[in-house]
């Protein structure tokens, strides 16, 4: 009984936020004190494909940010990790890729603009590229760092002794082995380039606009409708995630 | 014999992004606070420094985000732990877990903009309360966002926090295998309620206590949150030092980059301090 | 000096992707040229636009209308975004310490932003007798020829002109106050309905508020004082903190941007919003923001009146193409468009003896200007914007003596 009062409790305030949003995205003149919209248009959705609409020229554009950011910081941070387990000051390289976490995104934007504009990175892909590597590529080195502890060292010169050549070893021995920590590593990257709001948008100059972006220009503006559509579009991605991420996981013993 | 060759130019290199970038913007915010930097730089001054002691706004940004951090992160603890202790068989079956995940998904500028819609004086609550007859205007709602304690950024922040927390307490709980201890200690006449409390929260608190302040230190330095759900004043650490930076005087210029070095320093610090105590605990267990 | 950056740059040349480009020319090469000259070298050039993005009509004009215009005659390919105020001042700032082409080519500003661009050099120009539609505008306005106070001596281009009006519900608000000095009163006998945007608009307001106050205008004309500012100030923070507690939420808050006031008042929460658009009442009850019974009006003895302007960013990458844009925007025809509140509602800067007797017609007779105050009536009660000091300090004083009071 109390367990599904609970159930009932947390699918109430997990499962209402995307109700809210989907009524929003196609609610007409919805004021107080009407609980439901008086009117429905698909305008804003249909919106979504003419040509003067940027809200999927954003989703394309986050998509692209967040995954390259994904890539690079996991083959990034699993490199690191490696040279990191390799030095006798490994606790100390620990230590410091823990500080960007210290700052909030929007504060280490600011801090690095001007140096992001002299690199003649502002307003530009790049830069906000840049920007969430400094987050993300300590994260991923962290995450990896467990990987690479006595074991897999010594499976690796287990592999090598046993006449591998090092691609080898990497490739049929280290990357199987580190498979499930790396698709762990690329999701909580992924997710973490897809959320950022305030990092992107200092350093991107609001040129660059992906659908954080634009989700705050849409409430900015009181725009409702488009402001809840960019926002399920902003959910929607990380959901299927979610879902594959699951379903991947039932499928493994 | 040296298991691995480290590969020479890569740790300098992360250094110098991870490291180099912010710190040296740090330096630059530092330069800029005492005029030697800036659009309207005239030279060395102190006066910046100076005036932070009668300008009370950073503190008290300071500890206005102390105080959401501080409610948000206690909250999402005592939930999760609840959760965790109270209802561990509802955790391990049916659709909880799953949905446990789903807050996981949700980036903070769109729950805040959620609940700026479900619970402002003219969202959803206030219109279902005003047609069952509950508020008689939108007045009569309670303010819950934009309101002077921060409730609505407290509640934003706790709602995408305790599940991350449930789900980390719960992979420890299974991990220490925390119910077969249980048993234990009840067959050695332990009640329950003496084992959750002598017992597996403190283990629970100890083991997660990295995570949980590293959530609160990420909480304390929150932007997009407070920036749909806070109020103009008081403000938290970011929203101030943003608002400084990007609004019409551009002679505030160095007053918000000192309050950015400050800020960014502080946090650092904090950091430092957590990575040394749980080094020392590391240390102490062996 | 840039030991440490060039220690960057391989660093971070991977993730780099400059184009160098080719040799840009100087400010003065760039306006030395003949228009036909910036008209070959502007062609089928990108354009960088930085403007306040914060009304989505505006925002589809820009989009939906403008940038397909320029597409279409210049192969110019605009691109908008978002910054406004001290930011943009400092981005532009920092790219020239740098000694660095801008990312931004042209910029929608007025006043402080204006004054502050040109204290750090940023614009580029004289360049409005360059244009072949500047011999339209109405320069001799001073409404239109000074900018806060400001000659804009050619630096840049005015685009729009407005005034500040309230808007109230004429169904939830029988007589609203007719002056500035009725306001009080009105405000203590309707608690929870009025507030003041902590924005733009807002200070608009505590500026008219203020002149209204001194009831003579004339002070606040010239360069800043000090002495006028503090004791007009001090009164009219009085009169707001007197009243304070008759505000929206007792006072205790005030809401930091207009759209979010905007939708306030549309939820009935409070009776009066602002605007500094004349026309802006028309726009949003087309677009059904605001209920069909909202009016708009100006209160005695008068409120601000004011143009926004276009500049050229002086380490612009493209700054012919930004004056074909600019040139293209000043046109009766675009000009004519942006003054539909239908479309959004800006007053014209042409001045309209200049155009052919059929145009002349066309901007008399726009038939969806409704209910917003006629724009003959407004010239008497028009006031000039003083100093951008006056709205700088009010806007920091409005924090320490009534936000954080």
């Amino acid at each position: 009984m109390r367990s599904r009062l609970l159930i009932t409790v947390l699918l109430i305030l997990f499962v209402l936020p995307f109700g809210l949003l989907g009524l929003l995205a196609v609610g007409e003149e919805w004021r107080f004190p009407e609980v439901l919209p008086p009117a429905y248009s698909l305008e804003p959705l249909r919106g979504l494909v003419a040509a003067d609409n940027d809200l999927l020229g954003g989703l394309g554009k986050s998509l692209l940010l967040a995954s390259v950011v994904a890539v690079l910081a996991t083959v990034g941070g699993f490199i690191v990790a490696r040279a990191i387990a390799g030095t006798r000051l490994s606790a100390r390289w620990t230590a410091l890729s823990y500080l960007p976490y210290a700052l909030p995104p929007v504060l280490l934007a600011v801090l690095i603009q001007p140096f992001i504009i002299r690199m003649h990175l502002s307003g530009s892909v790049g830069g906000v590229l840049l920007g969430l590597l400094l987050l993300a590529l300590p994260f991923a080195t962290l995450l990896l760092g467990s990987f690479w502890s006595q074991r897999a060292t010594e499976y690796e010169q287990l592999a090598r002794t046993l006449g591998c050549t090092p691609r080898q070893a990497l490739r049929r021995v280290l990357l199987p082995l580190a498979a499930p920590l790396l698709r762990t590593t690329l999701v909580q990257t992924f997710l973490l380039a897809w959320f950022d709001f305030g990092l992107t948008n200092v350093l991107s100059v609001g040129k660059v606009r992906t659908l954080t972006v634009q989700v705050f220009m849409y409430v900015g503006e009181a725009n409702a409708p488009l402001a809840a559509v960019a926002s399920l579009l902003l959910v929607l991605p990380p959901m299927l995630l979610l879902l594959a991420n699951k379903s991947a996981l039932l499928r493994k013993p | 014999m040296k298991p691995i060759k480290p590969i020479k130019p890569i740790l300098p290199l992360y250094a110098l992004l991870v490291i180099g970038l912010p710190l040296a913007g740090l330096g630059y915010a530092l330069l800029g606070s005492v005029g030697v930097v800036g659009p309207l730089a005239e030279g060395f001054t102190g006066q910046y420094w100076q005036a932070l002691g009668h300008e009370p706004g950073l503190a008290y940004a300071a500890l206005y985000s102390l105080w959401i951090a501080g409610a948000s992160v206690g909250i999402s603890v005592v939930l999760a732990l609840l959760l965790v202790l109270r209802a561990q068989a509802t955790l391990q079956r049916g659709p909880l877990p799953g949905l446990l995940y789903v807050p996981l998904v949700m980036p903070a500028l769109v729950v805040a903009f959620y609940l700026f819609q479900l619970l402002s004086r003219s969202g959803w609550l206030s219109r279902i309360s005003f047609r069952l007859g509950l508020t008689n205007s939108l007045e009569a709602f309670p303010e819950l966002v934009q309101d002077a304690a921060g409730v609505g950024i407290i509640l934003a922040h706790v709602l995408l926090t305790f599940p991350f927390l449930t789900l980390l307490f719960q992979a420890i709980y299974q991990e220490s295998r925390l119910a077969e201890l249980g048993q234990l200690t009840s067959t050695l006449g332990a009640s329950a309620r003496q084992f959750r409390r002598r017992v597996a929260a403190p283990l629970l608190l100890r083991r997660a206590a990295p995570t949980v302040l590293l959530s609160f230190i990420a909480t304390l330095g929150a932007y997009d949150i407070p920036l749909l759900l806070g109020r103009p004043y008081p403000q938290m650490l970011s929203v101030f030092i943003i608002t400084k930076l990007q609004r019409f005087d551009l002679r505030e210029l160095p007053a918000a980059y000192l309050a950015g070095f400050l800020v960014a320093a502080g946090l650092l610090g904090l950091i430092l301090l957590l990575l040394r105590l749980a080094n020392r605990s590391r240390i102490e267990a062996g | 000096m840039r030991v440490s950056l060039l220690y960057f740059l391989p660093a971070l040349a991977l993730l780099t992707a400059c184009g160098a480009g080719e040799q840009a020319k100087t400010p003065d090469q760039t306006l030395a040229q003949t228009w036909p000259q910036i008209e070959a070298a502007g062609k089928n050039q990108p354009v960088s636009m930085l403007m306040w993005m914060g009304d989505p009509l505006i925002n589809k004009y820009m989009q939906t209308y403008v940038k397909p215009e320029v597409q279409r005659r210049y192969g110019i390919d605009l691109q908008i975004a978002s910054s406004q105020g001290a930011q943009l001042v400092q981005m532009l700032a920092a790219e020239q310490q740098a000694g660095q082409p801008s990312e931004a080519d042209m910029v929608w500003i007025n006043g402080e932003t204006f004054y502050q661009l040109r204290q750090v050099n940023a614009l580029l120009g004289p360049f409005v007798d360059k244009l072949p539609n500047a011999r339209l505008l109405d320069l001799e306005n001073p409404f239109i020829n000074t900018d806060f106070q400001q000659p804009i001596a050619g630096m840049e281009a005015p685009w729009g002109n407005v005034q500040f009006n309230f808007i109230y519900d004429s169904a939830r608000v029988a007589s609203p106050p007719k002056s500035f000095a009725e306001l009080p009163a009105f405000v203590q006998a309707h608690p929870g309905q009025f507030t003041i945007p902590n924005e733009f608009t807002g200070m608009t307001l505590l500026k008219s508020w203020m002149i209204a106050l001194s009831g003579d205008p004339k002070l606040f004309q010239g360069k800043f004082d000090e002495a006028v500012y503090t004791k007009w100030s001090g009164e009219l923070w009085k009169v707001i903190n007197q009243n304070k507690r008759y505000f929206w939420k007792e006072g205790r808050t005030f809401p930091e941007q207009l759209a979010p006031l905007h939708q306030l008042f549309a939820n009935g929460e409070v009776a009066f919003t602002f605007s500094n658009n004349d026309a802006e009442v028309d726009n949003k009850m087309n677009q059904k923001v605001f209920p069909a019974t909202a009016r708009a009006y100006v209160p005695l003895p008068g409120t601000i009146q004011n143009s926004h302007y276009l500049g050229v960013v002086r380490g612009a990458q493209h700054p012919e193409a930004a004056m074909l844009v600019i040139n293209f925007l000043l046109s009766p025809e675009a000009q004519l468009k942006k003054m539909d509140p239908n479309v959004w509602g800006d007053h014209t800067v042409l001045n309209l003896a200049a155009l052919t007797p059929e145009q002349r017609q066309q901007f008399q007779q726009l038939p969806s200007r409704r209910y917003a105050p006629r724009r003959e009536s407004l010239q008497n009660l028009a006031l000039m914007e003083p100093d951008p000091e006056y709205m700088t300090r009010l806007f920091k004083d409005f924090r320490t003596q009534v936000l954080e009071k």
